[in-house]
């Protein structure tokens, strides 16, 4: 596929969610799900108590000021959204909201009890509505001993088995970064919600769709759950373990690599590693016998019968300190980016560990046109935000606008839609109700 | 009626990312027919876990897990013949699923081009590492690559050691499966709403680095470059994991608020230490944070984590353990009860435990159908069934090694 044909012109072609409302009431577990729905042509209608949402409060902040208007999290995670104000600890709250949910298909919200204690438990929305899909996301589901826990995101990175299988034997586990519990289950969110939605659409029933944050990033313990299930035994963090030479992450010039030269089958090899680093005067007496034979002859049949014979393979691990001094030599000379693209040159598996910085200056992604300007005509300005997460050629993922201020469309919707009256809305908010 | 009734999927993908996404698929009522090789095995057949005394392609449980409910059709791509064989399953398709290098599809000769020639409205969805255009296109790239090069090891760990990572091949078990999914699932709407397939790219970069959004806007935004925080949290205090009895556990406990800190204090009984005003407010106890650490630590060591964790929670403490996967699977009764692991019985590998669908639907809920297909299962489906091959043909084809 070329350039030309990559992308549709964004502004041109239609969008694949075109036609669907969905209302968001504004949880950590599915701001993002909502983001994905907005980002491909739904009308997602953020709805928010007359304060705002907590997201709103979350730093970093545009230039380190805080505010209500000024987060980056909720700017990320609230584009192409609409925004009003509605307080559904009120009767006429309430009943706004339920004029809202009349006109949606979708509505994604907190788990069931924090709707109960909203006074706006789901079955009531649902038997008005049997074609409505309601999503309903939590730390830990909706039914279950744990489903009134409080579930910060480091309790369902911890609930979840994940968080067991990183960082180093004498420390903590810890967890990953940017909130990946609530992230997995907006993901799963997401998907849930566009099944249900093929559903009702072809006349079939609307639908729950629940989601447990615990049980959505579960799926992320690669081999641990099968592990303990076949052989009854816990993968463990492992910290920095050399298995073998040219493996692991290295310290370079400007940061660190991540290496699988010394991995077989992964890329090419130590033959080719080798020519590289005489080439730049680096591979010191590693291209001379033993050195050159001894490295190539290191597959996975040799690794396994090493593994068998403990004196061989301290044998080994102890002629291959000298290789690893050499290589961690020749990553020190040189720049990430280098590393990087003139290493995958020549095959060889080196990625750089890249910091938000080396991102913003990626190649490839700049190459790709992925980076979007968004307006926000009250700073004056467009800012740089991250792209697309998949490129859909004749119905496109795009970045409307940004994320809606408070109540922005509070005229729009409850005036301009809904028919209220501008007195009525007056009231309403003299009463603290928008 | 399930979601994808009726949907057919050609899953040519392999490893992680790929084959996740047709699993949610297949769970939600697609036929998924996985086209792999002997001549050119999924690496994962053959990877670690397997049942002890066990081998084979066919018993492994890192491969079994993501491949429940679909079907497997041989199809050696190298040789002469595969790929008149590869479009005539394309025709009866509405998704093709894959996930190699760029090169890889060309040489195959089943493109997006290739594909939509005979099959119009093919949903042609390509997951590659990089993209499928862009000057490192060609780049290697494995899962393991995959989280340093879009940065979740540089953000995760401690401040004060090197970016090892996370532990594990993370984005493909999540972020880019999920991605796949819904992309497929909204081209599928278009479909139904104009006739019109269309190709469908994640690259795996592009979709990663979506899980780090606003890290990247303080970068762009604020020119601000985060750095490794362990397990701190910006706007509270205490965050973190803390050592309990027994041998590397640990109970994760998270403080937000006034209310949660006196309900902590309560919970500990009320330690003197702990009405010192360097750790009355949230501000105190975050220019404290690490004598506050290690005062909780000294604390929990005495715990035993879930009891603590319980504790903590029916005090309003936001509080769990780090679970290992023996806690996933046989302590937690909580998911127990949700029933978040089905054990199926698998002919070669035997009864064991794979990850129900995690998106619960109440009127046509997901379902794993059938354990993960041994190589080449339903070669007779496809042949016979499905493209109608005569006999002298399937005999030629088996043969030549055309499926194989």
């Amino acid at each position: 596929m070329t350039n030309a044909q990559g992308i549709a012109e964004a502004s041109k072609a239609p969008a694949p969610l075109r036609g669907v409302r969905a209302l968001d009431l504004g949880s950590p577990y599915t701001s993002y799900a909502t983001k994905l729905l907005a980002d491909l042509g739904a009308d997602v209608i953020l709805v928010e108590p007359p304060g705002g949402i907590a997201g709103r409060r979350l730093p970093p902040f545009y230039r380190n000021e805080p505010g209500d208007e000024g987060s980056l999290p909720f700017w990320f995670f609230n584009t192409s959204k609409r925004g009003v104000t509605c307080n559904l600890q009120t009767s006429d709250g309430r009943e706004l909201f339920q004029r809202l949910v009349d006109t949606a298909q979708i509505v994604v919200a907190p788990g069931a009890g924090v709707m109960e204690a909203l006074c706006c438990p789901y079955e009531r929305f649902r038997e008005r509505k049997p074609s409505l899909v309601w999503a309903s996301v939590s730390g830990f589901g909706d039914s279950g001993p744990h489903r009134g826990w409080l579930a910060p995101d480091i309790v369902g990175v911890a609930m979840s088995g994940i968080m067991t299988l990183a960082g180093f034997p004498d420390r903590p586990p810890y967890m990953p970064a940017g909130n990946q519990g609530f992230l997995a289950a907006s993901i799963h969110a997401a998907q849930g919600v566009l099944l249900a939605l093929r559903v009702a659409e072809r006349g079939g029933p609307g639908q729950l769709v629940e989601v447990s944050m615990q049980e959505a990033l579960s799926m992320a313990q690669e081999t641990a759950m099968q592990t303990w299930d076949m052989q009854r035994t816990n993968r463990k963090r492992l910290g920095e373990q050399r298995m073998l030479p040219g493996f692991g992450t290295y310290e370079c010039a400007d940061g660190y690599v991540y290496s699988m030269v010394g991995v077989p089958a992964a890329g090419a090899g130590w033959s080719v590693m080798l020519q590289w680093m005489e080439r730049e005067g680096m591979a010191e007496d590693l291209a001379q016998a033993p050195w050159p034979e001894l490295l190539s002859s290191v597959n996975r049949r040799t690794l396994a019968a090493l593994m068998a014979e403990p004196e061989k393979l301290a044998e080994f691990q102890a002629k291959m300190a000298h290789v690893e001094e050499v290589l961690q030599r020749f990553f020190r000379a040189f720049p990430k980016r280098y590393l990087y693209e003139e290493g995958q040159k020549q095959r060889l598996l080196i990625g750089p560990v890249n910091s938000p910085k080396d991102l913003a200056e990626n190649t490839q992604l700049e190459a790709r046109g992925w980076w979007q300007g968004v307006e926000h005509p009250e700073l004056g300005r467009a800012l740089r935000y991250p792209g697309p997460p998949f490129r859909l050629a004749r119905s496109p993922w795009r970045i409307r606008h940004r994320a809606p201020r408070l109540g922005e469309h509070n005229i729009e919707v409850w005036h301009g839609e809904m028919g209220l009256g501008l007195q009525q809305l007056a009231t309403l908010a003299g009463a603290s109700v928008l | 009626m399930a979601p994808l009734a009726g949907i057919r999927v050609a899953d040519f993908s392999w490893f992680g990312a790929g084959p996740i996404a047709g699993l949610a698929l297949a769970s939600f009522g697609a036929e998924v027919i996985r086209v792999e090789s002997q001549a050119h095995m999924d690496g994962l057949r053959s990877t670690q876990p397997v049942p002890p005394g066990k081998s084979g392609p066919n018993v492994s449980g890192y491969f079994n897990n993501f491949n429940a409910g679909k079907l497997s059709f041989t199809l050696n791509m190298g040789q002469p013949g595969s790929r008149e064989l590869a479009l005539e399953l394309l025709k009866t398709c509405d998704v093709l699923l894959e996930n190699y290098t760029p090169r890889v599809l060309e040489q195959w000769g089943l493109t997006y081009s290739d594909v939509v020639a005979v099959r119009p409205d093919i949903i042609y969805c390509n997951v590659p590492m990089q993209g499928s255009w862009g000057p490192h296109r060609d780049f290697l790239g494995f899962g393991a690559v995959l989280a340093p090069v879009a940065g979740y090891s540089y953000l995760s760990g401690w401040p004060d050691r090197p970016p090892i990572g996370i532990g594990t091949n993370y984005p493909d078990y999540v972020i880019n499966p999920g991605h796949a999914v819904v992309a497929i699932l909204a081209a599928l709407r278009h479909r139904d709403l104009t006739g019109e397939g269309q190709q469908v790219e994640v690259s795996q970069l592009e979709s990663t680095i979506n899980g780090l959004g606003p890290a990247l806007l303080d970068y762009t935004v604020n020119g601000h470059v985060t750095e490794r925080n362990g397990n701190r949290c910006a706007y509270a205090a205490p965050h973190g994991a803390f050592p309990t009895t027994g041998d590397d556990r640990w109970c994760v406990i998270a403080v937000f608020d006034d209310a949660q800190w006196d309900a902590l204090k309560e919970v500990m009984g009320r330690p003197a230490w702990a009405e010192d005003d360097c750790f009355a407010t949230l501000l105190e106890r975050k220019q404290h944070e690490d004598a506050l650490e290690a005062r909780i630590a000294d604390w929990t060591r005495e715990q035993q984590a879930e009891a603590l964790a319980e504790l903590l929670q029916s005090r309003g403490v936001p509080a769990g353990v780090v679970q290992t996967a023996e806690d996933v699977l046989d302590h937690d009764k909580h998911l127990l009860q949700r029933g978040a692991y089905v054990y199926l019985d698998h002919p070669e590998a035997g009864h064991n435990a794979y990850d129900a669908p995690r998106a619960l639907l109440s009127a046509t809920p997901g379902e794993l159908r059938a354990p993960a297909p041994l190589i080449g299962e339903h070669n007779d489906y496809v042949l016979n069934t499905l493209l109608g091959v005569p006999e002298e043909r399937m005999v030629e084809l088996l043969v030549q090694q055309v499926v194989y």
